[in-house]
């Protein structure tokens, strides 16, 4: 199992590697003066020179991508000067001559609307992301799976066309306007019985300036961003049952005297749960890339919005940090998948 | 006759009339008419006939199992004698109640062992499930009677084959986990439904063996529903053949081995390839009987076709001579096909970079001739290698090492290209005839592709006319050729998946298993138009089985294949009647015979015991 996981981590960073490339070459010929946006536009020649050669624009395409690779490597050789100390924040691992080998966190450089750094940034903002696509998907799951082994135990009644239509519904309607129609109905018009805001962020100010934990906000977006995959769990909890059920080893539990529900539950739900965890994981990890609509609407301060602002004002290295992070949360949350799948199904730990 | 000391209140299970329909839609099907037996304490009665007779819905009707909607039970009483509750009719009993029986006095074995347990709990946790719901144990208590009953089943090394999951052990040893399951609680009644057919025949052998003892042992009853005759010789006291939902004929297991009454019986007594004698032609039930429109069965009359079991037998059996005339004349060709020290590995375990560190041997170093018209029966218990055998032949997989050369051209490394041509020669016959048709194409699309992509003929119209003939040659028709293939019944299926092998018109053609998921029956049908279309096209046969009797009956020589080398080879009567090496001679005991000595003496043991 072990090797397993060493194997897939491999494999991980590969991918992570063309991602970083991929990202890398877009970027490159995508239009937008990037020395413009840092000096703004009363500087002088010698100043924006300065800004170019740091960024490394003189430099050729190769050795700009090196550069770039180097920035993002953990691990990597740099010169043995306080200004590079500062520029990376290395840990010295062993130092020979000018160069020095070093330990360091990624370095996504800056931004050029504000000169932060882009983890500062994108870490800053992830936690409100984190926590509402986690929200989403709790909300996904739990009544989808719900909703999906009703209409599988209900098979072919009118309960189960229902709930197979209202998800395809689900499935097929946008997230900006169901989002819209709940911001809306249940933030604007209803918003004496509900008491929810259109727009609003997890943390919130009080009248002291203190910063208070508004729980009630993610509560809209995260229901809006939640539909869609719920409708998807509907559907593949349902069919996956229905193919559990006819199952041999059903039958045999029902043999053995078994409760029907004691059956649905213990017998049939671990083995209909594969194709959920599948779902479930993926539309997990791409809420993490942001969900910019849902976002947007209602005010939330996450990836999507950075993102979005980024896009708007050619802020490139915000854009290809989210990029990366995101590819990076993608291979992180599937490789936690895979030991997901072997502890719910003995047969894949042979593999 | 053999057990009537019994008195009447003495009854373990009495059905009567019982009647089990499927609704659909648009039709309603009686799949149990009007059915009666009666079972006595410790008593065993096998219910016999083809797939879609009734035997497994009378079965799961008992349980109350029948998946509602769409069965539904209509009518009839099942009285159980139940040893706590008395006398109770199963049919008007609540599901509460029916709960307490389930796997506590009533209990089930399947057919599929490879299916029937739950793939993600372990054997072990999967009986004492059982134990811990009907029986007031504590969990160490249960898993210490778990281990007990794996011990009584023979299971070797109870105490790991208790924390193993389904997929760790074998398809025998998991049909003894079901066993162990069904005996938990000690049921008075116990069903098995085809509880022996999906395992190798030493396998069945054994497990037969141990039910038989496991029954003495415990008094108890059993309902064993199997396809095959020579099985239920085995352990049954009483016979009950059904066709088509009904029961035709019902008695004494010897009286119905020796003087059966209705036609069908004796069909089925009689299409059963034996041992013994060569026959030249199956005999098959539309030669004992009509068949109307209502299923109303009418023997045929004497002048028509055979009137007993021993005539069908006699008129049919070919002598010494025949065969080694023929046998000398096969081996005087030079051969068609040799295969020189093959070898076929298949790497298991695999390294961090994913470099092989473990093989396994699948095919080990092999090496035979096959002559033109000959039938070569490659013969071995499941995963000795024979499947693999076949498909390196073909091709279908590389060959690790070792030579195969058709025709004199040497073709273990040939080109792709060429590969295809050689497909046209060699044709190769699957086993599961649901699984081998693509579902969406109509099956005159399936037999007239492969003479579309190797170019026979110069249009399709004239591919189409072929097809019709191949269609014939089957004893199907031209109306079939638009249809899909569900809506054919499994032998229509194998015997499609027969003209498609033809369309190509190959020299060669490898069998695999291709009668194995057939009722005897049907078997012997598709068995006798392989045997005909052999001598019409003068065709060389592989014909790979598990099933020695079938092999026998097919074969002109036989290789036995263990654990992927050849541990025997010679022709089929040498070596069935002067087995050479130890596996074959238990592989040809193992073999269920049926034949009425033994039968008689096994029910007289048995008549001593009540």
């Amino acid at each position: 199992m072990l090797q397993y996981i060493i194997r897939r981590m491999l494999y991980g960073t590969l991918v992570l590697l063309g991602a970083v490339v991929v990202v890398f070459f877009i970027f490159n010929v995508l239009p937008g003066d990037p020395v413009s946006m840092l000096a703004g536009t009363r500087t002088d020649v010698a100043k924006r020179d300065e800004i170019a050669r740091d960024l490394g624009l003189y430099e050729p395409l190769h050795r700009q991508l090196y550069l770039y690779l180097r920035d993002l490597s953990p691990v990597s050789v740099h010169e043995n000067t306080p200004e590079e100390r500062e520029k990376y924040e290395y840990l010295p691992l062993l130092t020979w001559g000018k160069n020095v080998i070093v330990l360091k966190m990624p370095y996504l450089r800056r931004s050029y609307q504000n000169n932060r750094r882009v983890s500062e940034i994108i870490w800053e903002n992830m936690e409100g992301t984190f926590w509402l696509a986690l929200a989403a998907m709790l909300f996904a799951t739990i009544f989808g799976m719900t909703i999906g082994i009703i209409a599988s135990l209900k098979y072919n009644t009118t309960l189960d066309h229902a709930m197979v239509s209202l998800s395809v519904i689900g499935i097929s309607s946008p997230p900006y306007v169901i989002g819209t129609l709940m911001a809306m109905i249940f933030g604007y018009y209803l918003s004496n019985i509900t008491g929810l805001n259109i727009t609003g962020h997890l943390w919130d100010l009080d009248d002291n300036g203190n910063k208070v934990l508004v729980l009630k906000n993610i509560i809209l977006p995260a229901i809006t961003l939640g539909l869609r995959p719920l409708a998807i769990i509907v559907q593949l909890t349902r069919s996956s049952m229905l193919d559990v059920l006819s199952q041999d080893y059903i039958r045999t539990a029902r043999a053995k005297g078994l409760h029907y529900y004691t059956i649905v539950v213990k017998h049939a739900l671990k083995n209909a749960l594969n194709p959920v965890i599948t779902a479930v994981s993926g539309w997990l990890a791409s809420l993490m890339a942001g969900a910019f609509f849902v976002e947007v609407i209602f005010g939330w301060k996450g990836l999507g919005t950075v993102t979005i602002d980024a896009i708007n004002n050619l802020d490139f290295p915000i854009v290809m940090g989210v990029t990366i992070f995101v590819a990076f949360s993608f291979i992180i949350i599937n490789i936690l998948v895979d030991l997901l799948y072997a502890l719910v199904d003995p047969r894949v730990r042979v593999k | 006759m053999a057990l009537s000391t019994h008195r009447e209140e003495d009854f373990l299970l009495k059905v009567n009339n019982l009647k089990t329909v499927f609704v659909t839609e648009d039709s309603e099907v009686t799949a149990v008419d009007d059915v009666s037996f009666t079972l006595n304490r410790g008593e065993t009665l096998g219910i016999v006939g083809e797939s879609g007779s009734g035997k497994s819905v009378t079965a799961l009707s008992i349980m109350k199992l029948i998946p509602n909607p769409p069965g539904k039970i209509v009518g009839g009483q099942i009285l159980f004698n139940s040893p706590t509750k008395g006398i109770i009719d199963l049919v008007s009993l609540k599901e509460r109640e029916m709960l307490y029986e389930r796997g506590n006095e009533i209990a089930m074995i399947f057919q599929e062992p490879m299916t029937s347990l739950n793939p993600v709990y372990t054997c072990g946790n999967q009986v004492m499930e059982s134990i811990l719901l009907h029986r007031k144990v504590s969990w160490q208590e249960a898993k210490r009677i778990t281990i007990d009953l794996f011990k009584k089943v023979e299971l070797p090394r109870a105490e790991s084959i208790f924390n193993a999951y389904p997929h760790e052990i074998s398809g025998g040893q998991k049909q003894r986990v079901m066993i162990a399951m069904a005996m938990s609680c000690n049921p008075s009644l116990l069903i098995a439904d085809e509880p022996t057919t999906a395992l190798d025949v030493t396998v069945q052998a054994r497990i037969l063996d141990m039910m038989r003892h496991l029954r003495d042992e415990n008094d108890m009853s059993i309902i064993f529903i199997t396809h095959d005759l020579g099985v239920v010789a085995e352990i049954a006291d009483k016979v009950a053949v059904m066709y088509r939902g009904k029961i035709v004929e019902i008695g004494d297991t010897f009286d119905i081995f020796n003087t059966p009454q209705h036609p069908y019986t004796k069909s089925l007594l009689a299409c059963r390839p034996r041992l013994d004698i060569k026959l030249k032609v199956l005999p098959v039930a539309s030669d004992f009987m009509n068949v109307d429109m209502e299923g109303v069965i009418t023997e045929k009359s004497t002048e028509q076709k055979y009137s007993s079991v021993g005539e069908a037998l006699l008129l049919n059996f070919t002598d010494d001579e025949e065969i080694h005339e023929r046998n000398a004349y096969l081996a005087s060709q030079p051969p068609i096909l040799e295969v020189q020290n093959l070898k076929m590995y298949f790497p298991i375990k695999k390294g961090l970079f994913g470099k092989s560190k473990e093989v396994v041997k699948a095919v080990d170093d092999v090496s035979f001739v096959v002559y033109p018209g000959e039938t070569i029966g490659l013969v071995g218990e499941s995963g000795c290698g024979k499947t693999t055998l076949g498909r390196a032949i073909l091709r279908l997989i590389e060959p690790t090492d070792g030579q195969i050369i058709f025709d004199g051209r040497n073709i273990t490394h040939i080109k792709k290209e060429e590969l295809r041509k050689l497909r046209k020669d060699v044709q190769i016959i699957f086993q599961d005839p649901y699984s081998s048709l693509n579902p969406r194409m109509t099956i005159g699309e399936a037999i007239l592709e492969p003479m579309r992509v190797n170019k026979i003929y110069e249009n399709d119209f004239q591919r189409k006319k072929h097809t019709i003939e191949l269609l014939e040659k089957v004893n199907l028709s031209k109306k079939h050729f638009e249809r899909y293939p569900h809506e054919f019944s499994g032998g229509q299926r194998q015997r499609i998946a027969i003209a498609r092998a033809l369309a190509l018109n190959p020299k060669f053609i490898i069998c695999d298993e291709s009668v194995s998921a057939l009722d005897v029956s049907v078997q012997a049908q598709v068995l006798n138009l392989l045997n005909s279309l052999k001598e019409e096209f003068n065709f060389t046969y592989i014909f790979i089985s598990h099933d020695l009797s079938v092999v026998k009956f097919m074969s002109d020589r036989i290789i036995v294949m263990n654990k992927g080398k050849i541990e025997e080879i010679g022709y089929a009567e040498d070596i069935y009647k002067s087995p050479k090496t130890e596996y074959t001679q238990r592989l040809i005991s193992s073999i269920p015979k049926g034949n009425l000595e033994d039968i008689r003496r096994a029910q007289l043991k048995r008549k001593i015991k009540f």
